[in-house]
């Protein structure tokens, strides 16, 4: 990378960090997640985009060079292909079953039964094989045919793929215009794993009234899979947050939060932030009951994205000295609003929750897509002229002094067949180096398990 | 009664099915079982707007009614167990797909006695106009989760007014994403950001307040 750019970029970076170590910062931090906006403007319908990288990596081209003004920017190409090749039926797809221009929608149901909370505990590989995957992959229904390994054969080699594409977008995005992403890496709340992707809405309400035991083991036995996966895709600097995205606790009350959610929520955030990361935890629906227990995360490592129906203000007064809050600015204000209206509020955030670098600009979670142009503008003139609290340089990016430092993780074999096995059932006499071959056998071992547990 | 109400007021799904049991078994009228389950169902719904229920809570005391209905019917003549406060349609918005909060108000509008006609989602406005003419409903609910859907909202409402119905038929926005801002866009009558608005709205546009 060109001095300049490294400069740039280092600006851009330290700042972001600083914001979230709530260290001093020259000024208001900009890594606004824009995801959909930039989706909006970029000219592609979102099926283009999911579908084709050059239209995902002109997506991002294009909104830099739009706005120069943000510090950060997740530039990723999100594939939907796989789920295409498996039929997940989890979600409808742009351009195959809905509006080529609609975001991809996700279709809640009790995927897992009431009843199969046994299984999904003590076998977690053998009940999505048997159960959940012929139930939720249309092209593994008839399991066992050649038409399902075929499937399962593309997902795995679309996977590889799709990241390879989306490193080579970040690399010209860091390298061409200096910006680097907003998180690497991501940890789901058991709960809403739980909830999400097995037993909807519906079905988790019942439970926690009929069988809560069930409810609170099965979060810890989620905890255990999604720690030891995150970690995995973390910044292994150790300075990009790992992202997470609480999406049910706004339906629970204090006593249920407490008793199904938290106590899972906490254990995984607490395990990364021990270990030297930060998180950027995006707080979905109305959290204004269990703000409370933010305040129990230490100082300077939690970026909080909060939604339209949590109270920014009573956020900041419980937790605004610890760590930094975003949002704030109202969707609807966005996409119906005028750009004096967006200035104003974001001068009353600048100096109620942001008065000593405590907030982030966003509006509930993301900037929406029919969010007015002029209106987005105006969020980053308005951190201009009324956010900046020096002139000075923005801070460096800090080096994490816990590189070393490794995560109390629980423990997970994650072999369906251990190399051990595989030696012994396959009749290896192994003439040669033993140690190369088990280190081999056990990557793509520990892949696969993975991507059997995070299939959806 | 009183321990029957208090049973479903305080979410006790077992206690609540084996009272209606005994009750019935003693011959108490069926028709007086579930007056007491209304009353329940009511402080239910109170508890939620003073915010010491929340949402899951609200929803479970559906769940409560739909085990004690599974008792009370073989004892209800065919009259008492339809609905009878009012008819009410209702749908997911052309665009989305989400029920998830649609389904949650209307498990509430049947527990609270009305008829509902529910459209299913990714309603185009036709279907929305067809049904309010052939029902001859009073209240349209628009439900979204997308904030992309505040054109469609409107677009619906306004193919009402074409259709000469606007004034025949009260329509409420529904969704976390619906605000007083976004009800003057749309030129919707109000808007709901919780189920239970949604059965007040009810309550209020045929008269049972």
């Amino acid at each position: 990378m060109e001095e300049s750019k490294q400069q740039l970029y280092n600006e851009r970076l330290g700042r972001y960090l600083a914001a979230i170590r709530r260290k001093p910062i020259d000024r208001i931090s900009t890594s606004i997640p824009v995801g959909s906006y930039a989706d909006a403007i970029s000219g592609y319908t979102v099926q283009e985009l999911m579908y084709d990288p050059q239209k995902a990596e002109d997506r991002a081209v294009q909104f830099l060079k739009k706005y120069p003004e943000v510090d950060t920017f997740s530039a990723g190409f999100s594939s939907t292909v796989d789920f295409d090749i498996l039929n997940s039926r989890l979600y409808r797809i742009p351009g195959r079953d809905i509006d080529p221009k609609s975001i991809r929608q996700f279709n809640e149901n009790e995927w897992m039964k009431a009843d199969e909370y046994r299984k999904f505990i003590d076998d977690p590989i053998g009940f999505r094989m048997d159960v959940y995957f012929p139930r939720i992959l249309g092209e593994y229904e008839k399991r066992g045919s050649i038409r399902s390994y075929m499937a399962f054969l593309k997902a795995g080699m679309q996977q590889g793929v799709a990241r390879e594409l989306s490193r080579q977008i970040n690399t010209r995005i860091k390298n061409e215009f200096a910006i680097p992403p907003s998180s690497q890496g991501i940890v789901n709340a058991p709960f809403d794993t739980l909830t999400n992707l097995f037993r909807g809405l519906h079905g988790i309400m019942r439970d926690m009234f009929r069988q809560p035991d069930a409810v609170i083991e099965a979060c810890e036995a989620i905890l255990k899979q999604n720690l030891v996966s995150c970690v995995g895709m973390a910044d292994p600097k150790k300075q990009l947050p790992v992202w997470i995205g609480a999406t049910r606790a706004g339906f629970l009350s204090p006593k249920q939060f407490e008793k199904f959610y938290w106590p899972t929520f906490f254990k995984g955030l607490i395990v990364l932030i021990e270990a030297g990361w930060t998180v950027r935890v995006f707080l979905e629906g109305n959290w204004n009951a269990h703000l409370d227990y933010m305040a129990e995360f230490p100082k300077g490592t939690v970026l909080f994205d909060l939604d339209n129906e949590t109270d920014i203000f009573a956020a900041h007064e419980k937790f605004g000295d610890k760590n930094v809050i975003s949002g704030g600015i109202p969707t609807d204000l966005l996409i119906l609003g005028s750009p004096e209206e967006v200035r104003q509020r974001v001068k009353l955030l600048i100096e109620t929750v942001g008065k000593d670098g405590g907030w982030i600009p966003n509006s509930g979670g993301s900037i929406p897509a029919g969010c007015k142009p002029e209106n987005f503008q105006a969020i980053l003139d308005a951190v201009k002229e009324f956010g900046v609290y020096h002139t000075g340089p923005a801070p460096e990016p800090e080096v994490s002094d816990m590189l070393d430092v490794k995560p109390q993780l629980p423990k997970l074999d994650r072999f369906i067949t251990s190399w051990e096995e595989a030696k012994e059932t396959n009749n290896w006499a192994i003439p040669g180096d033993e140690d190369l071959i088990k280190k081999n056998w056990e990557l793509f071992e520990r892949m696969a398990y993975s991507w059997v547990i995070s299939r959806r | 009664m009183k321990e029957l109400v208090a049973a479903i007021t305080n979410l006790e799904e077992e206690a609540a099915v084996a009272i209606v049991e005994k009750k019935l078994q003693a011959g108490v009228s069926a028709h007086d079982v579930l007056a007491a389950c209304n009353e329940g169902l009511i402080a239910v719904g109170d508890l939620f707007s003073e915010g010491e229920y929340f949402l899951t809570e609200l929803m479970f005391s559906g769940e409560i009614m739909n085990s004690i209905m599974e008792k009370l019917t073989p004892y209800l003549s065919a009259g008492e167990t339809t609905a009878t406060k009012g008819k009410v349609v209702i749908g997911t918005v052309l665009g989305d797909i989400h029920d998830v909060g649609k389904n949650i108000v209307i498990n509430l509008l049947k527990g609270h006695g009305y008829e509902v006609i529910d459209l299913g989602i990714d309603v185009p406005a036709a279907e929305f106009v067809k049904a309010v003419r052939e029902t001859g409903t009073k209240v349209l609910g628009l439900s979204a989760l997308l904030n992309s859907t505040y054109p469609e909202m409107k677009t619906v409402i306004d193919e009402l007014k074409k259709a000469g119905l606007r004034d025949s038929v009260k329509v409420i926005i529904g969704g976390t994403i619906c605000s007083e801002k976004v009800r003057e866009f749309t030129g919707a009558d109000d808007f709901a950001t919780t189920a239970i608005k949604g059965v007040h709205f009810c309550n209020s546009v045929y008269g049972h307040e």
